[in-house]
């Protein structure tokens, strides 16, 4: 009688830290077999040690979150360059040169591509800061950056 | 490094010291840009490393400001009356 209540102690004992981690449905079903007679009980535990219990992971937002697409990138950045307050939006194109079309000097430019790392998180270093003279430099270039081929 | 790449480190900088500007990031930006493109025609070399000089020195200013700034709030709190 007593090796039983031993059992039933390791069992219970085992329960509270299977349902933890285990789904409900799996802690209900030994919740089930804690009533039953001893031989039972000894099966259960088999089958308990036998199957792993499914844990969910939790990985950072960097890895789960979903590639932006090209066309998104788009208008995240034509989006950015619009909201600069020397820019007129409606003469804002993909393929309008900042400092030719949109009447830009190099200063404003500068400030254009640091709101542009603000926007997606990432430094842009001098050197190829300089070369993205048009939004569509610009989305080339984040698209390159986020591995997103077309 | 050239002038260009270190007037254009030098912008960067300060503006984004601008940003916790207290009289706000628009006057700071607007100011700030008036000055660099004020000498934009300055072609001399050795004019040009003094005024980059010069922006160093700003920053060294607005960064020490931040501290006064950020000293002041704390003292304030530790002695409310203001001894």
């Amino acid at each position: 009688m007593a090796g039983i209540v031993k059992n039933i102690r390791a069992l219970s004992k085992q329960t509270n830290y299977l349902r933890s981690f285990a789904t409900r449905s799996l802690a209900v079903g030994v919740n089930n077999k804690i009533n039953r007679p001893q031989q039972s009980l000894v099966k259960s535990t088999l089958f308990l040690t036998s199957t792993q219990p499914m844990q969910s992971r939790f990985y950072s937002p960097e890895v789960t979150k979903s590639k932006p697409t090209e066309q998104e990138i788009k208008d995240r950045v034509l989006k950015v360059c619009s909201s600069y307050d020397k820019v007129t939006a409606d003469k804002l194109k993909l393929e309008s040169h900042f400092i030719n079309d949109l009447g830009l000097d190099s200063l404003d430019h500068v400030e254009v591509i640091m709101a542009i790392e603000d926007e997606f998180g990432f430094e842009i270093p001098d050197q190829d800061a300089e070369k993205l003279l048009r939004p569509a430099d610009i989305v080339r270039y984040v698209a390159d950056k986020e591995d997103i081929y077309d | 490094m050239s002038h260009r790449k270190q007037v254009i480190d030098l912008y960067k900088t300060l503006l984004h010291l601008g940003k916790e500007y207290p009289s706000g990031y628009e006057y700071f930006r607007s100011r700030l840009h008036n000055a660099f493109m004020k000498n934009k025609d300055v072609t001399d070399s050795e004019k040009i490393e003094k005024m980059i000089g010069h922006g160093q020195y700003i920053v060294k200013e607005v960064e020490a400001l931040y501290m006064l700034k950020k000293y002041r709030t704390l003292k304030r709190r530790y002695y409310r009356d203001n001894q």
